[in-house]
């Protein structure tokens, strides 16, 4: 990331330099005003997300719901932490139905625990790319902009949509099984 | 659709009604969590403003313009129509600002055309993979993301050039 974000911001910078000295500043200060806008947006999603997260964990209820995809994450992801394997599927469930909002609180504390563990760099990965092929079931955001520009037959993308988010997903998983290998077990030393 | 929207609704008054039986109160339980958001975003905040800055940067010189031509021809050879490429472009960084380019597809090319049939797909089949490097990880210190950033990156564009192919024959 350091690397991206220092050639970006040159390339762009030397851009300003020779063509618009004076338009640097503005943008960089906008990106400000975006970041803190967006920032603002995501405390309110926070709060309830992570309000009801609370109460959800303090009567229990989020075992049963995760159960459901525990064999899934089990599968994919190589840890033993039951607290990670739990955030693991309650982001994924979120992510399903389209809750990226409620998803992300679970995201970052999964990430939290897969990082502390053991095969660290292949369960980030898995992570990551999960959550960035997007594994939503219902485009609702796109299926609602098209109904709102008189689609008549906006339902047609829904085929071609799942298909298109499975095809990047298996991929995705694929794309880490084989090119992020898990640690060997060290404990099969005498 | 109507019946997405229950989700949310439901889901509250359910978790709500199974604490109260449990003898959970659920006020004190509900601002507890509350709490958390804050901290949250403190973390989260620096990564973000660094990315949207660059984003802003990115925009305004004409260098996302300047990639969208030059990509051009390699996405159009894979059957992605050449007005999708912005969206494609501007996609992996900021969701604001690919729904900004989805609207601008469906205005310019109308809702039921094929044109806005694919953005739509493209749009739905792909996230923000900048944004969710950096607020995922965002209270990770040693991140190792670069090879997992490069295989979502691709899986997502072959899947948009496969849901631009579903799109034809469907």
């Amino acid at each position: 990331m350091n690397g991206i974000f220092l050639v970006i911001f040159l390339l762009c910078a030397a851009y300003f330099i020779f063509f618009d000295p004076a338009g640097f500043l503005p943008a960089l200060l906008a990106g400000g005003t975006k970041a803190a806008t967006v920032c603002l947006s995501l405390v309110a999603v926070y709060c309830v997300w992570m309000g009801l997260l609370q109460v959800m964990e303090a009567c229990g209820l989020n075992r049963p719901l995760s159960r459901g995809l525990r064999p899934v994450v089990r599968r994919l992801f190589a840890t033993d932490d039951e607290n990670a394997v739990q955030c693991l599927s309650m982001n994924l469930s979120a992510n399903m139905l389209g809750l990226s909002g409620a998803a992300t609180p679970f995201g970052i504390r999964a990430a939290e625990r897969l990082s502390a563990g053991k095969n660290a760099r292949y369960n980030q990965s898995m992570l990551f790319v999960l959550s960035a092929t997007s594994v939503q079931i219902l485009p609702t955001t796109v299926l609602g902009l098209l109904l709102s520009y008189g689609a008549e037959n906006a339902y047609s993308i829904l085929l071609p949509s799942l298909l298109a988010t499975t095809v990047s997903t298996v991929l995705g998983v694929l794309g880490v099984i084989v090119f992020i290998r898990k640690e060997k077990p060290c404990a099969t030393l005498p | 659709m109507r019946y997405l929207a229950l989700i949310v609704p439901l889901l509250f008054v359910g978790v709500f009604i199974v604490a109260t039986v449990r003898k959970v109160k659920v006020y004190d339980a509900f601002t507890q969590g509350v709490k958390g958001a804050i901290p949250l975003i403190v973390g989260i905040f620096p990564y973000l403003a660094a990315i949207f800055m660059l984003t802003e940067l990115f925009e305004r010189s004409g260098l996302s313009a300047l990639l969208c031509n030059f990509l051009a021809p390699a996405f159009e050879f894979f059957g992605v129509p050449r007005e999708i490429i912005r969206l494609l472009i501007v996609k992996p960084f900021s969701g604001s600002g690919s729904t900004a380019v989805f609207t601008e597809i469906v205005e310019t090319y109308g809702a039921d055309s094929y044109i806005a049939r694919c953005a739509a797909v493209c749009y739905g089949s792909s996230e923000t993979v900048f944004y969710i490097g950096a607020v995922y990880f965002s209270a990770v210190k040693e991140k190792r993301l670069a090879a997992a950033t490069a295989i979502a990156l691709i899986s997502s564009l072959i899947a948009a050039a496969m849901g631009c192919l579903f799109c034809r024959i469907m």
